[in-house]
């Protein structure tokens, strides 16, 4: 196997913990607001800017995929 | 004209002939110089203004930046008229841009007082781009904020400032020393030194990252679905309707990404002003 198949393998690993990552955001941001409807804007950036973070570190997986491609 | 997309065809056949990494290379090549260097787009599609050469300047990020640069001072001098209280349709929404980067973004993130005064460069953060965000959308032309060194311009301003906010509001003994966590032991606190540094590099090194990947990424994906229909034919017509509905994906992503891109320089200036942090 060459580094390209490896790291679209390690890729798809990232983007596996990413998901996790970004869903308990989402879950916890749509809980937050059932029990406090009032604060949602807040929630959403907050939201927002975790969801930004997170998927950062798959996006960094791409970069590194594409750097590998020959 | 069509040279490079007979030469995909050809080697999309053999590839089903016989699978060898040869043939892989060269559609990998082909993928990486429709995304990377944008010259093959009118090329690879068989559009019927593919003749028109001139539409090949369009395919250059340098060209881009002065499309998008262009496209903001029009809308800005048709738009919007000193002399006039209330503005009319085009100003109206440019003022809904300028006070939703303002209310939403720079006061909330920085404060009255910081936020107004860093508003005018997180507008034209905002504003540029989404602008070329949303260009790089529109057939023939190249998504300039799809490259790397646009984004890497973009993200070392944004340092630029977040350094600059920090040494006018704590000045640099201040700023020397957000890097060293409080409450910590001592000898922990020298060891966290080069992790925080690194943790500022890396603030930048993500926010370019992030712009550069995702737009590049909605590309891809894009070109991926109308690549089908080059290499299959027109068995893979469904694949066109995918390709639709990734594109009005990517005009939310173009938004969205604008709104993060402002939102996290003005949240990491925010970090790094205050004083414990």
């Amino acid at each position: 196997m060459d580094a390209t198949s490896l790291s679209s393998i390690g890729a798809g690993i990232v983007t596996l913990g990413v998901g996790v990552g970004i869903g308990l955001v989402g879950m916890s941001a749509i809980s937050g607001t059932a029990r406090q409807p009032e604060i949602a804007p807040k929630l959403q950036t907050m939201m927002l800017i975790c969801a930004a973070l997170i998927e950062g570190i798959a996006l960094f997986s791409l970069v590194i995929c594409f750097l590998q491609m020959k | 004209m069509n040279g490079v997309a007979t030469q995909m065809v050809a080697s999309a056949v053999a590839a089903e002939a016989s699978p060898d990494s040869s043939v892989q290379q060269s559609v990998n090549e082909f993928i990486r110089h429709h995304v990377l260097i944008h010259a093959a787009n009118v090329d690879a599609c068989n559009v019927p203004f593919a003749h028109l050469r001139f539409l090949d300047i369009f395919a250059s990020d340098a060209v881009m930046l002065f499309v998008g640069l262009a496209v903001l001072v029009l809308l800005v001098a048709l738009g919007f008229r000193r002399d006039r209280e209330v503005q009319s349709g085009l100003g109206q929404l440019l003022e809904l841009a300028v006070q939703f980067v303002r209310d939403r973004i720079a006061i909330e993130f920085l404060g009255p007082e910081r936020g107004l005064q860093l508003t005018p460069l997180l507008c034209t953060q905002f504003l540029f781009i989404l602008t070329l965000n949303l260009l790089g959308l529109v057939p023939v032309f190249s998504c300039a904020t799809g490259n790397i060194n646009v984004t890497g311009a973009l993200a070392l301003m944004s340092a630029a400032v977040m350094i600059g906010a920090s040494v006018q509001a704590l000045g640099w003994r201040g700023f020397f020393r957000t890097f060293v966590v409080p409450g910590a032991p001592r000898a922990l606190q020298v060891a966290m030194i080069p992790l925080e540094v690194v943790s500022l590099i890396s603030k930048v090194f993500a926010l370019m990252v992030r712009l550069f990947a995702n737009m590049m990424a909605g590309h891809i994906t894009i070109f991926a679905m109308l690549g089908l229909v080059v290499i299959l034919g027109s068995v893979a017509l469904p694949a066109v309707l995918v390709a639709v509905a990734v594109f009005f994906f990517e005009l939310f992503v173009a938004v969205f990404q604008a709104y993060i891109f402002t939102l996290l320089s003005a949240a990491f200036v925010a970090q790094l002003t205050e004083p414990q942090h």
